[in-house]
This record gives C-alpha cells, structure tokens and sequence, in this order.
C-alpha cells in the first residue's frame, strides 16, 4: 500500500485506568469477584480478523481521489476546499431481542459507507458550524454506501460523488455563513473555524473479539427473558442482547490516515406493570461490555430481571411523594444518571452551531461555556474524560477509542480539579482563539460538524462516606431543613431501555405536548428514608430543573464508585419515549458512554410525582389468569 | 455507533394523496403553458370490432386447502380472541369485531452497484395486528369525524406489533392480551369522540361503518424460499457492472426474495393461513443531466419464485434498455408545455390507468367527507368509450403468459377475492371495496387490503382494462399522425414508461392527476421520433378518459408495488396501447443542481483531462 500520509503523530493506545482506592466495584453493578480472574487470565477468544470490505487497496482509491479533489474540484471563482476528510465505516451488528422466552426481534447489520467533508474559505472563516436556516442539510457533508467487499474502483467512484456533493453544499453554507454574519455585525469573527492538528497516522488493523453469533445472543435472551413467565406482576417484558463492532478509517487532506475499531457487547433487561391506580410503570436494567465476557454471569442476570420484577410489584402497591424540597441521596446507577443527564451535556466546549434554534441548541448544553477557570462543582469533586481508558478498576469501559472523529487521537483531559473548570472537551472547531482539540469530537449536531463530548467520563470525590454515615448525613440535612424524611434515588429512566408500545395515539400526543422537555428523565427507582432509617419504596419522580449552579451543593459523597456504561442517543427524552422501541428493538444506536461516580448527596433538590402514563386497567385479566 | 442523518421527529398528519408505484409525493409545479388549441372539437374512429388479446389463468381462493397444515398459532389466536370477545360481552362499551392477524416474513435482500456488493440481508420478522371496533356496524370507533380539524381524535395508532416467534402459548397469548388491550382502551374512547361528534350533526350519514363477511376457513401449505445465493450474488455482480456503464453514475442490480406467512382470525369465525413466496429483480441506473435534472431508468421483474426471474440472456436485455435509455435521456432536450394528441403504451397506459382511475375506485374515497368523491354520482353512466371495460380481479395469476403481481386468495379483511367489473362498456357498474361500506354498495368484494401494521382500505389488485374494438400498434400510430395533423399539432407525444404518480382525491384540492413519464418522445407528422425529458402529465380523470379514441391489439403488464394510506401493497395493470385525443403536458420540477464538477475517476485512469471538464468525454456523468 502506497503511504496516504507523512507520520506525525502514533496512535494513542488504550489503557486501562488505575483510580487507585478511590474506586470500590459495586456488588449491585459489578461482581468483585470476577475481575481479577478476568484479566489475570483473559480466555482465548475468537478475533473478528481484518475488515474484507475496507482494504488498504480502498484507502488508496479513496485517498487519490482526494487528492484529484484538492487540486481540481472548483466551480467556476468559487472558492476550492481547503479541507477534506473521510470517515469510513463498517459496522456489524447482531441484535436479539426475546419476550416470556421466546424471540421477538432477530436480525443482522452490516454495510459500509463512507462519509466526506468538505471545508471551504480558510481556516479563520470556514462554512462549518453553521445552520442554514431553511435548508439546513447544506452542511458540507455527504455520505454514501461501500460495497461489502474491497472493489477500489467503487470505492473511488463513490468518494467522488460524496466530495462533490458535500463541496456543493459547502459553498451554499459559506455564503449563507457570511450573509448571516454580516447581518449580525460581524459577530465571532474573531475565533478560527477550524483549528490546526497534527496529522495522525496509525495504519494498522485494530483486531477485536468476534461479534457474539445470533443464535448464541437468542439462547441467552429467550432463557433470561423466560424468568418473566412466572411473575404475575409483570404485564409486559423483553431481554435484548446486543453485539456490535464497529470499524472506523478516517483519511483527511492534511495527511491523516488512521483506523480504529470498537466494540461492545449488552443486555437490556426491561420490564412494565401498572399500579393500582393505573400508572404505568417500567423498570430496566442494562449492562454493557466489550464482550459478552465483561458481562454479569447469568446467575447474576436471572437475579436482576426477579428483581425487576419484585420492584413492578411493590412499586405497584407504593405511595406516591407529595412534593419534597430537600437534600437528595443519589446512590449506584441513580448517581451515574444525575451525572448522565444534568453534568455531562455541559462539558463539550464546541461552540453550538450559529443558526442553530434556542430550543434545539439546549440539547448540546453548553453551561459551562465561560467557566473555565471558575469554581463550577463542589470543592470535593473533580472530573476526569478519558477515552484512552478501557477499563476502570477491573470494569470495561464502553466509551474509548484511539481517534476521534476527527482524526485527532484520543486525550485524557482533567477538566475539573477540586471544584475548579480546568478546560473542557475539544472537538476542532475552537470557542477561542488558540484552542486546540483535546481529540472529544465524537457527537454531530446540525452544521455538520462534530462536537466535543463525554466519553469516559470519571468524576471522583475527595471524603468519600461508607453508606451508613452517607445516609447519616442525608438525615441530618433533612432534619435540619425541618423536613420529615429524606429521598434516596437509585436509578433514573432511560427512555432507549423502557420505551412501551403500549400507548395509544391519545396518550402520546399527551406525552409530546405535556413533557417539560428541560428537565431530566423521571427517576424510576426511588426510596423514602425516615429517621429510624427505614427505607419506603415510593413510585417515580420528578426531578424539577436541575440548574448547574446546583453541583456546587454537592455536600457529601460515597466511598464507592459506580461505573454504568450506556450509548448516548442524541435525541431527548420524550422523542426516545415517543419513537423509541416500537418493534421492541434492543437499543444499539447512540454514542458509546460510561460514567464512573460515587454517589452523590445534593443539598437540596426539588422532586414530586411523576404523573404522566395513567391509564384504565386491563378490562380482562391476562390470559394465563396470574 | 453510527447515527443516520434523518430527522427524528414523529409526524402526525391525514395522508390526502394516493399514489405509486413511487409513493405519494407532492410538488410545487409550475402553471402550465398551454399551446393554443386548435379549436377541433372530438372525433369518432372507426375502430374493428377485434378485442384486444388478453388471455388469463386464475386460482380460486379455496384451491389448495389444507388442513394437515394448520398451524398452532390459529388456534392460540382463536381462543384468544374468544375469550376478549367474551370478556368484553359485559362490558361498558363491549366490542362487535376483533381480528387479528400475524405476518412472518422472511426478506432477502441482496444489491450490487458497479460489479460490488452492497446490501446483504436476510432478515425474519413477525407483526401483529389487533383490529377491534366498538359501537355497532351501523356507527363505530372509526366513524370519521365530520370536522376536518378535529377528524384525527379517533384515529388508532398502528404501529408494527411486537409478537414472539414460535408457538408457544403463554407467550403469543400475553401479547395477543396486551395489544388487545391497548387496542380496545383506544377504541373506547375514539367511540366517545364519534358520539359527540353525531349529537352536533344535523343531518347524519345512513352508510354503515363495518360490512359483515362470511367466515371463511382456509389453510394453505406454508411456501419456502429456496435460492442459491452464491449463484444469486454472482448474477448481481455481473448485472450491475455491466449496468455502470455509459453515462450512468450509478449502476445496481438487486433482487428482493420474501417468504410470507399471513395468520388472520376474527371473531366472525374466519381462520386463514395464507403462505407464498415472491421474488422481485430491479436493474436500476441514473445520472445527472446538464441542468441538474435527475435521470433514473428501473426496469424491473416479479415472479412468485426466485426461479420465475429473467434468465441471463433477458437481464441482458434489460440492462441494454436501461443504459440505452438512460444515455438518450442525458442527451435529450427538456419538453416545453403540451395539450395534443398522444399515445399510451401497453404498460404506460396499465400506470395510467391504474393512478387516474383505479385510486378512484377505491370505495371508500367516495364515502369520506374530506374526498373529492370524483365517481360516486356516475355509476351506471358512461365515463369512458364504450368499447373499454375495466375490472380488477386479485385471482388472476397470470395474463397473456406473464405472471403478476396482485394475486391473493383472501384480503386483510378475510374475504374472498373475486373479480369485480367496474366499468363494463364504457359505464361505471362498481367500486373496489373493502368492509367499509359506501352508498349502494354495502358488502365488500375482497378488496381489503394493507401491510403489516397499518389499516387496510380498498386497494386495487390485478387492474385489467380490456377493449372490445382494437387496432395493431403499428396501426395506433399511424392513428395519432392523423390526429396531430387535424389538431394543427407539429407533433403528437408517445410514453412508453411511467415511473408513477399521484393523484389528489381530497376535497380540498382540485380532483386532478399527475403521472411523471419517464421515456416520453415527440413523433412529427415525418415518423421522425425525439426522445424528451422532464415532464409530467396532468389532468383529471374523467376528461382523460372521455379522450380515449382507440386501443391496441396487444396488451401489457405493469407488475409493482403501490403505496398509499394503507401502504405497500403487490399489484398489477395491464392495458392496451391507447391513442388519447389530448393530454396535457407540463414540465416537471428540475432541482437547482448540475452534474460532478469533476469528470469520473475513470477518466483520469484513461489519460484523459480531469478538472472542469465534465461533460465532454463519453464516460462524463
């Protein structure tokens, strides 16, 4: 293969994290016991062995006709590229998804496409980054479909419409850029559109464990899926397994030409009732590794879908909470889903899009924008991003990778130190002059351009509590609020995992119009704890508006650490809810994502019931008369 | 992973057009520019009493029972449905009809582009669908509302219904239950907004909502898909690489194989068990012409069984008319604005037909308020020439030799299918109708019909316009150089493909047509013949019809797939060749764009110039 680039900088490898003592394996999350024997002695897997369909033979093809791009493609006194990339990839995945033992949802993916950028103008003033309003897929990105196997002629035929198409929409967006800018007066003018990065060569084929076969992830899903045969409680239930690997190559004009590989393996466990009243209610449970290996033994499995089920029982009988304002214990996967929703958003540094819609631009956070170098978090609390990590304490990571999508290698950043904003995640399009991509650019919004995200994203606290005196304090605060209990939250909804087929039309118009879609999901697993220390499972809550100054009311954390891995949709809440799973899908698409946290006690929050999926019971009993 | 870029956003709205084989689309188009009319007034030909040549086989929908093969999974899904029936018998608002019905599918789907493959799936699926109505026949849950701004309150949501594969009971029977639940919950309170609406209606509708239907029990073997897809693959391969040639920039063979088993109960008794395969070839090519315009040839083939495709020799044949198609379009002139003279070729006149009059009638676009109701006040009148006749019928497994495509034994709706005369010489005698009745036609003629996860409505199946009076082909033409010239015309227009269309049958908008032709030529008074580009044909139906002057000796099939509000459904029509007195001709929408700047990478393998040359080599876009 000919050389596509002039090597400048290695690879980033993985790595795995030592968080030394601060980090203490959940049992609840994570069985102890199986992660030194795991990675002491690794069992010989099946490696998935170089792609067939991207070959260097293709990287070539694609890489000349950048080439013959970057010299010759113009139109007219239009300005040429001044920039091209390629993102090639190849994804493969194999999704199960079973009910009361039996398959609902069986099906392989697998195809290839490749996706141009083209920058146009200059470094200082580019088209990126900007919405056209009214035509706002003029982004200066194209995508087109590969061939399953390495046919360098289609390969070249194919990035040759890709590059024409995403220059063509490229012009348009600069011209629109500029027109808006002038008509603003000229704003931002003086921040780069693009920064400048070494070029990153790094070849060689990433080999990953095979995916799990589809009747291999059936077996598993059709035997955890029939647990739910004996519950009474339980209306409706499914297990999906998931196994995906994904190859990335990505090329560029500066001299770039670097490949990655990622790969995860989950189970979701979900499971719906309704209560008394007939609230709807749903529990889940998800875990997810780089193998089915890193998963929990079925044993383990098998006790959290009984115990999802127990939970739709009691919670079926449960009081509601009247409104509570007061201290808030998030424990376990509770505490990774307050980081999750309200924290994580905030610390990508890609300035939103211009152009982009207020409303659509606040799913891209951004509160920490002009923070850096202020006091943001408590004094105790300190985050860490690293996408070099694959594990954390003996715990798979989900979220790493060795390049960004931007062909920038993966860095580990400090972005918070004791409270303080240290810098936050960089994609290439900088907030300022002189920034730099900290190799984060792994989430798209709309103006084509990729912006800097979580990944691994590692939030310690200094003094950390044993749960007994954690709870303690919880009840101190609360009683020196003159409040009559506190409320523990152990886990928050995710709308990927328990999205229900079950309404009607009525019902989720109701949804769409009535969710207050800037608050955080509802939290589905809550607990009210009295002063005798008596723990009262209570139906979900509400969390009010989780503003960012809150974090600064951290006010103790635990001695534990959680570590929950996820895919990060990139639509909100209430869209999941509303389009989420309607064949009963596995979720399989989304950002790959983990956060590792102790819990977390906030001075004060505001909750109250969550209210909305009401609905008459069933007018006949269910057919096997439980 | 990999996000698609697509819009995420759920959209809610009444679909008014119904359209295929492309789907419903609607565009913003242009006033047309009418040439000035000759002021000739209507002509009769003379025409011989010769019929056009059409030849049939058909099944009968019984033929093949089998009861050894019955299923598991009816009788899961009739003791379901009894004990709901049952359940809801003491209920507030109790339920007159539940069906259900479960759709295994097993799809292939294997395309290559340039000599690659691209696509290789090979998925299996299984639907439920829960229908239930409360109320009565005579006024239920799916009455539409009078308002049109609040006509949506009742809609259901249909969505694909989660089913577990297999057999086993406890598991199909707890979905059955939740889907049913969910169903009903949705039906009961749809009926409360009916009621209300009716107590503001002065003057209420006598036309039933549901038509009863004789049970019918019937068990067919289940069909297997057998192909070699080693052998498969390499066709395709083959296929599209020859189909990548000339100007095309995209060149792809594909086949889609389905293997489908349809289980349907409801509580009128009906249990069926329906299975067979269907196999599908498209060999698909397009470029960009000069001023940007879209060029796109499909020609595609249907048969029951893989082993019913083309052989070698004919996808040959099919990839040479793509290509010599599509390098003619690229080099071909836009057409201007148009009212005169025209032939429709046998499969063009089969789209034809099948978009300006079948969608028309479908019977329950005459019964909804917010349609154009277009044919209900012309049955038993004459609408077309009194030679043609029309008629669908879903038991024609194959017409002059070719098989096709809308055959079925029993619709989504368990009835039976049958042939219906629509329009016998020349008068309009019915409508297609599933089980919801219209004024004067009160029971359905099996026509009923969906896919997996929407509603049924009347659809058509196999649509067959027959002539009793017909001339050679040859002759047709000689037949529209006279009327070009006693229009005063310098040309008469001759299609000979359709790629679809749609037409508008609500209310609210003209009760007018639009078909997009994609091989459309001039033929001047010399016989001399040019291939033009970018134009649509428009109208409306009834003054369309009344223009037909003659037919063809020969008729042709136009096998598809046509989408509309219930969706994609298989379906044939076939036609003579017809000489049209006038159509009109408008230009169609060409987006703002231009071909590659840069030649092909071909090209630069050749030797040849690269940069801001396209369009001057043979092998430029």
């Amino acid at each position: 293969m000919k050389s596509r680039a002039n090597p400048s900088t290695t690879m980033t490898k993985y790595a795995a994290v030592a968080l030394g003592a601060a980090l203490v394996a959940v049992p609840m999350l994570w069985p102890a016991g199986d992660d030194g024997a795991a990675l002491a002695k690794p069992a010989p897997v099946k490696l998935a062995g170089a792609s067939t369909a991207v070959t260097p033979e293709i990287l070539d093809a694609i890489a000349e006709e950048m080439n013959r791009s970057m010299q010759s493609l113009q139109i007219g006194r239009a300005p040429k590229p001044y920039h091209i990339s390629y993102k090639v990839t190849e994804v493969d995945v194999n999704d199960v998804v079973s009910s009361l033992g039996h398959a609902t949802t069986r099906r392989n993916r697998h195809f290839v496409n490749i996706e141009a950028r083209v920058r146009v103008g200059s470094i200082d003033v580019d088209n990126a980054n900007f919405v056209v309003a009214g035509a706002e897929a003029y982004d200066g990105v194209s995508a087109f479909t590969l061939p399953l196997e390495a046919t360098p002629r289609i390969a070249r035929r194919a990035t040759w419409l890709v590059t024409d198409t995403a220059y063509k929409e490229a012009l348009i967006q600069l011209q629109a850029k500029n027109d808006a800018r002038r008509a603003s007066g000229g704003a931002k003018q003086d921040v780069p559109g693009w920064t400048e990065e070494q070029a990153v060569v790094a070849e060689d084929p990433v080999d990953v464990p095979a995916l799990e076969s589809l009747d291999d992830l059936e077996a598993r899903a059709n035997t955890l899926s029939a647990t739910f045969r004996d519950h009474a409680d339980v209306r409706d239930s499914r297990v999906g397994f998931t196994s995906y690997l994904e190859r990335r190559w990505y090329i560029n004009s500066e001299g770039t030409s670097a490949h990655d590989t990622r790969r995860a393996t989950g189970v979701l466990i979900a499971a719906f009732g309704q209560a008394d009243d007939g609230q709807e209610l749903g529990q889940h449970w998800t875990r997810y590794g780089r193998t089915a290996a890193d998963l929990p033994k079925e044993a383990e499995m098998k006790a959290a879908a009984d115990q999802l089920a127990a939970l739709i029982g009691q919670l079926a009988k449960a009081p509601k909470l009247d409104r509570y304002t007061g201290p808030v214990l998030f424990e376990g996967e509770g505490a990774a889903g307050i980081v999750r929703y309200t924290l994580a958003p905030h610390l990508g540094g890609t300035p939103l899009p211009e152009g982009l819609a207020p409303a659509q631009a606040k799913q891209f956070g951004g509160g920490f924008a002009d923070k850096v170098g202020l006091k943001v978090l408590s004094d105790n609390l300190s985050i860490v991003d690293d996408p070099t990590a694959s594990k954390a304490g003996g715990h798979a990571l989900i979220g790493g990778y060795a390049i960004d999508d931007e062909g920038v290698a993966a860095q580990k950043v400090e972005v918070v130190k004791n409270g303080m904003l240290q810098t936050l995640l960089h994609s290439r399009t900088p907030s300022k002059k002189g920034e730099k991509s900290n190799g984060h650019a792994r989430r798209t919004a709309p103006g084509g351009m990729f912006h800097g995200t979580a990944t691994n994203l590692i939030l310690t606290g200094k003094g950390g509590m044993d749960r007994k005196k954690l709870v303690a304090k919880l009840l101190a605060e609360a009683k020196a609020n003159g409040l009559p209990h506190a409320i523990i939250i152990k886990r928050m909804d995710d709308a990927a995992a328990t999205a229900t087929p079950e309404m009607t039309r009525r019902e989720l118009i109701n949804l769409y119009q009535n969710a207050d879609t800037d608050l955080p999901p509802p939290a589905t697993l809550v607990y009210k704890v009295t002063f005798d220390g008596k723990e009262q499972l209570v139906r979900p809550v509400q969390l009010g508006e989780v503003a960012l100054r809150t974090w600064k009311d951290v006010i103790a954390v635990g001695k534990a650490q959680t570590v929950a891995n996820f895919l990060a949709s990139g639509d909100g809440y209430v869209i999941q809810r509303l389009t989420g799973v309607g064949d009963g899908a596995v979720p399989s698409s989304g950002i790959e994502s983990s956060v590792t946290t102790p819990d977390l006690l906030f001075k004060e929050l505001d909750l109250s019931a969550y209210t909305i999926g009401k609905r008459e019971k069933p007018a006949i009993p269910r057919p096997d008369g439980k | 992973m990999s996000r698609s870029k697509t819009a995420t956003a759920a959209v809610l709205a009444a679909l008014l057009l119904a359209g295929c084989p492309g789907g419903p689309t609607k565009v913003e188009i242009p006033d047309p520019v009418l040439l000035p009319d000759a002021g000739m007034a209507s002509v009769g030909i003379d025409l011989p009493a010769v019929p056009s040549v059409i030849e049939t086989t058909t099944v009968e929908p019984m033929t093949g029972d089998s009861p050894a093969d019955r299923s598991p999974l009816l009788d899961i899904m009739v003791a379901e449905n009894r004990r709901w029936m049952k359940g809801l018998g003491s209920a507030a608002t109790p339920a007159y009809y539940l069906a259900y019905q479960i759709t295994d599918s097993r799809v292939v789907n294997l395309e290559a582009e340039g000599g690659a493959l691209t696509t290789d799936s090979d998925e299996q699926d299984r639907n439920l669908d829960v229908e239930i109505r409360v109320g009565s026949p005579a006024l239920d849950n799916t009455r539409v509302l009078s308002d049109p701004q609040t006509a949506g309150l009742n809609d259901p949501l249909t969505r694909h219904g989660v089913m577990p594969f297999g057999t086993d009971k406890q598991a199909i029977s707890n979905h059955l239950w939740l889907e049913t639940d969910r169903r009903y919950r949705e039906a009961e309170q749809a009926l409360t907004y009916v009621i209300q609406d009716q107590q503001t209606l002065s003057k209420k509708s006598q036309v039933p909502d549901f038509s009863s239907a004789p049970a019918e029990v019937f068990v067919g073997k289940l069909a297997k898909l057998e192909y070699d897809k080693a052998a498969w693959v390499a066709r395709l391969k083959r296929c599209s690489e020859r189909a990548l040639r000339g100007k095309a920039t995209r060149g792809t063979c594909s086949v889609v194989f389905q293997e489908i088993t349809v289980y349907f109960v409801n509580s009128e008794g009906s249990q069926l068990q329906q299975s067979f395969t269907s196999a599908q070839l498209a060999v698909s090519v397009g470029v960009k012409a000069e001023d940007g315009m879209g060029l796109g040839r499909l020609e595609q083939r249907f048969g029951v069984t893989p082993a019913d495709l083309p052989d070698d020799a004919a996808v040959d044949a099919m990839i040479k008319t793509v290509t010599a198609d599509l390098d003619a379009l690229h080099d071909a002139p836009l057409a201007e604005p148009y009212v005169g003279p025209a032939i429709l070729e046998g499969r063009a006149a089969g789209v034809f037909f099948h978009e300006v009059f079948g969608h028309r009638m479908e019977g329950h676009r005459q019964k909804d308020e917010t349609s154009g109701k277009t044919f209900a006040s012309y049955v038993g009148k004459e609408i077309m020439p009194t030679w043609l006749s029309v008629f669908d019928d879903a038991t024609l497994t194959t017409l002059n030799g070719m098989q096709l495509n809308g055959f079925y034994r029993f619709d989504d709706e368990g009835v039976r299918a049958r042939r219906v005369d629509l329009v016998q010489q020349g008068r309009l005698m019915a409508f297609l109708m599933g089980r919801n009745p219209i004024e004067g036609f009160e029971a359905s003629n099996g026509h009923g019909r969906k896919q997996p996860g929407l509603p049924p409505v009347a659809r058509q199946g196999n649509l067959v316009v027959a002539s009793e009076r017909s001339v050679e082909r040859s002759e047709l033409e000689k037949m529209l150089l006279e009327e070009v010239k006693r229009q005063g015309r310098p040309y008469g227009m001759v299609f000979t493909d359709i790629s679809g269309g749609f037409t508008n049958t609500s209310a609210f908008g003209p009760q007018s047509f639009k078909v997009n032709p994609t091989m459309a030529y001039r033929i001047y008074p010399d016989g001399r013949r040019e291939l033009v580009r970018g134009i649509d044909i428009s109208g409306t139906p009834l003054v369309a019809l009344q223009s037909i002057r003659a037919a063809s000796r020969e008729v042709e099939t136009f096998n598809g797939v046509c989408g509309a509000e219930s969706g994609w459904v298989p379906v044939s029509a076939s036609a003579p060749s017809l000489l049209v007195e006038k159509l009109e001709i408008e230009q169609s929408y060409i987006p703002p764009d231009r071909p590659p700047v840069l030649d092909p990478p071909s090209i630069k393998a050749q030797g040849k110039a690269q940069a801001g040359t396209h369009g001057t080599h043979g092998g430029a876009q």
